[in-house]
Formats: structure tokens, sequence, C-alpha cells
């Protein structure tokens, strides 16, 4: 990730850029996780828990 | 039997040894914690601290006042959740909450009175010279009034010991104004506690410091308050069992999952705004330096990892992982406030003018931990803390 500037242009254009796809990979993440974290609710709501798998 | 006689006998129960291993430990430390403090207010600083002028903020800043107020966040993530947010099925959490809050904020002042070189001028803030331009100035305010205001919320269990129904009732009414004002301090006073660190970017190492920092303060003392309250009661389930009453017997677990359940969301969110902040100062480079090592076994191995392990718990309502979790999440927590206020402070210092505790420190610190313990301790043998009073209906 050794990247040198010359201008703050440069600078700018490559954190931006980067944190943009950060951003937007962060966003799919968070909703992938907030269904693993609520996997239980879901079992629960189809009927599955409790020895019912 | 006098009035007298059955207030000496509620506060101190005659069938109660005082010779217990327990008390005995805990004798130790208070003696050991008083020889110190006499030696704190008499020789001075120096005499117990190894602070200087590269480290004016030592042991008691980054772990008693900054790791203290964010642990002691449970107080007003839970009264929002309960009375703001609606969620009355951990209402039973709340009380204890509070009262870690309120004891939690209660040494961080005492402990203050210990780092403040001149405790005496602790109110010249409000009373002498203003500052209000001056962060240190608004945490004061905040703290202050936070401490007011948690004494206020914890006043209720009390006044039901000590049987005064009309003033209890009008305490009970406040709750709502209360826990708002709760909120709106705790989250200026927690986010200022990491803005204090933006005058200091050439001191801080890049990876701690950053311009997100006041906003990575405020949302770690979420999930540290969270996990604290897990932590808290799955020891007042251990030790305090038989002071609970049915209900919160009952609550119990369900406060365990779902306040876990919050907290790996937020701590999610954290890692992703940690990751951004790397990302929008373009530090990816010292990542690979030792303190990029170190940054990322805090980052990972204390934020991302109990994030999944609550994450896994909550999923498979595997209770022991969540209580095990809540543990490293505490010290997470902990470990960042002393790795901004001390490990990655002065991080370009040669090792010889490094800081490290004094013994004097690390005693007092132990003395107020021990204090918090004994005063939490006294109180839910006590009060009705962790059970609602017959004679009260719930609020």
């Amino acid at each position: 990730m050794e990247s040198s500037f010359h201008t703050l242009h440069e600078f700018m254009l490559f954190t931006e850029s980067m944190t943009y796809i950060i951003i937007v990979a962060a966003l799919l993440g968070i909703v992938a996780f907030w269904r693993f974290l609520n996997g239980s609710d879901r079992k629960k709501d189809l009927g599955m828990d409790e020895g019912e798998e | 039997m006098s009035e007298e006689t059955t207030a000496v006998k509620k506060i101190f129960p005659p069938d109660r040894s005082l010779y217990t291993p327990f008390n005995v430990v805990i004798g130790a430390i208070l003696i050991l914690g008083v020889i110190l403090s006499i030696l704190r207010f008499t020789g001075g600083l120096a005499t117990v601290t190894n602070l200087d002028h590269n480290y004016p903020w030592g042991l008691w800043i980054g772990f008693d006042l900054m790791a203290g107020v964010a642990l002691a966040a449970g107080g007003y993530t839970t009264s929002a959740a309960v009375y703001i947010f609606g969620l009355k099925r951990y209402h039973s959490a709340v009380r204890p909450a509070i009262l870690t809050g309120f004891l939690g904020y209660a040494l961080v002042v005492v402990s203050l009175t210990y780092d403040v070189g001149r405790p005496w001028r602790l109110p010249f803030p409000f009373l002498v010279q203003q500052g209000t331009t001056s962060l240190l100035f608004e945490v004061a305010a905040c703290v202050g009034l936070y401490l007011t205001v948690l004494f206020l919320e914890s006043t209720p269990a009390a006044l039901e010991w000590l049987g005064l129904k009309k003033l209890r009732n009008i305490v009970t009414k406040l709750t709502l104004v209360l826990t708002i004002f709760g909120v709106v301090l705790s989250t200026l006073h927690q986010s200022s506690l990491g803005a204090l660190f933006l005058i200091a970017p050439g001191k801080l190492h890049p990876l701690w410091y950053s311009g997100y920092i006041p906003v990575y303060f405020f949302v770690s003392s979420i999930f540290a308050g969270l996990s604290m309250v897990i932590l808290e009661s799955n020891l007042s389930h251990k030790y305090f069992k038989d002071k609970m009453d049915e209900t919160h017997l009952k609550e119990h677990d369900r406060v365990t999952l779902g306040f876990a359940k919050g907290a790996s969301f937020v701590m999610a969110g954290y890692v992703i705004i940690k990751i951004i902040g790397i990302s929008v100062a373009n530090q990816w480079a010292l990542l690979f330096t030792p303190y990029g090592a170190w940054f990322l076994v805090e980052l990972l191995g204390f934020v991302a990892l109990p994030c999944f392990l609550y994450a896994v718990g909550v999923r498979d309502q595997n209770l022991k992982l969540i209580r095990r979790t809540s543990i490293i999440a505490v010290i997470g927590v902990a470990l960042n406030r002393l790795n901004v206020c001390l490990i990655a402070f002065n991080w370009y210092l040669p090792l010889s003018e490094r800081y490290f505790p004094h013994i004097g420190e690390i005693g007092l610190t132990i003395f107020m931990v021990t204090i918090g313990i004994l005063v939490f301790r006294f109180i839910v043998t006590r009060m009705p803390v962790l059970y609602e009073h017959p004679e009260y209906e719930s609020h």
C-alpha cells in the first residue's frame, strides 16, 4: 500500500476511492452480518428452534 | 427496639462474620490504599507516581478516568433502551446498571482528586475561570452534571430501603427527564474525552490519532457499557443470586442475549469506522510496523473477535460464550483507552523516557476498584437493586 503522491489531488483521489470501495463493502457486509446475527430469530419464526431443526 | 438500633442492624447485619477470606483481602487492600493516600496528599504526586512533563496523564487518567467512564456507560445505554426505546423486557437490568454507572463516575471524581496537583481547585472551572473554549471545561461540566443525574436515578432504591415513599415517588416521576438528560450528557462527554487528544496530533501514534477520535470514543462507550452490564449481571447472578427476585432471574438470560446482540452490532460498526479512519488518512503502511501489529491486536483481537463471538453466542443462545466474551470486550475497551493515553502516546520517545506506572499508582487504582466493589456489594445486599421492593409497583 506504499504510494507516493505529488499533489493533494492525487492523495485525495486515492484515499477517497479506497474509502468509497470500503464503504460499499461495509454496507453489504453489515447487512450480511445483521442476517447472521438474527439467525436464531429467523429459526424461531420458522418454528425450527429447540430440536425442530 | 429503638429505631437507631434497627438502622444499625440494617447496615451491619449481626449474623455475618467479619473474618471471611474476602474481607481479609479487601481489608489489606484498604489499609494499603489509606497509606498510599496519606503519602499522596502529604508528599505530593512525585511520591506515588511516575508522572513527568512528557506524561502528565498516567494510569489514573488512562484507566481510572478514561476506561472508568467508558465502562460506566452501561447506565445511559440501559436506561435509554428501557425508557426511551421502550424495551421494557430489560427493565430488571436498569437499577444494577445505573448503580454501576454511578459508582464508576463517583470513583472517577475521587481518582481525579488524587491526580490533579491541587485538587481543591477542581471547582475552579465553574466558579473562578470558566474557560468555556476548553474541552476539559465541557468534560468537567458534563461529568459533574451526569454524576448528579446518576445519583438522582439511583436514589429510588435507597429511598425505598429507607421507607421514604413520598420522596421516592417524586424522584421516580423524573425518570424520563433524567434519562434524556443522561443520554445527552453522555453523548457529549464520552466523545469529548476522545476529542481531548485532537490537540496532540504529533504525540499520539497516527494509527490511533484521527479526526474521528471523538466518534470512536462515543461508539466504543456504547458496547463498553453493554458488555459491562452483561459482565456485572453475570457476576451478580453468581454472587447475589439469593438477592434476586423471580422477575430478575427470569429476565437475566434475556438481558444477556439482547445486550450481546446490541453490543455485537455496534462493535461491527466500530470496526468499520476504524478501517475507514485508516483509509481516509492513508495509514495502511503503518499496519506493518510493530505499533501496527499492536493496533491490529486491539482491533481484531479485542473488538472484531468479541463481536463475532457475541454473534455466535446470540445465534446459538450460548449464554456461557456470551459471558466469557463480555470479559474480552471489557478488557478491549480498557486496552483502547490505555493505548490512546499511554502506550501509543509519545510513541517516538526512547524506551528510557517512556512512562511506566509507579507501584503507588497501581496500588491506588486497585484501591479505587476495591472501593467500588465494596460499595456495590454493600448496596445490593441491602437495597432493592436486584429485586423489586414489594411495597412499590414497577415504574
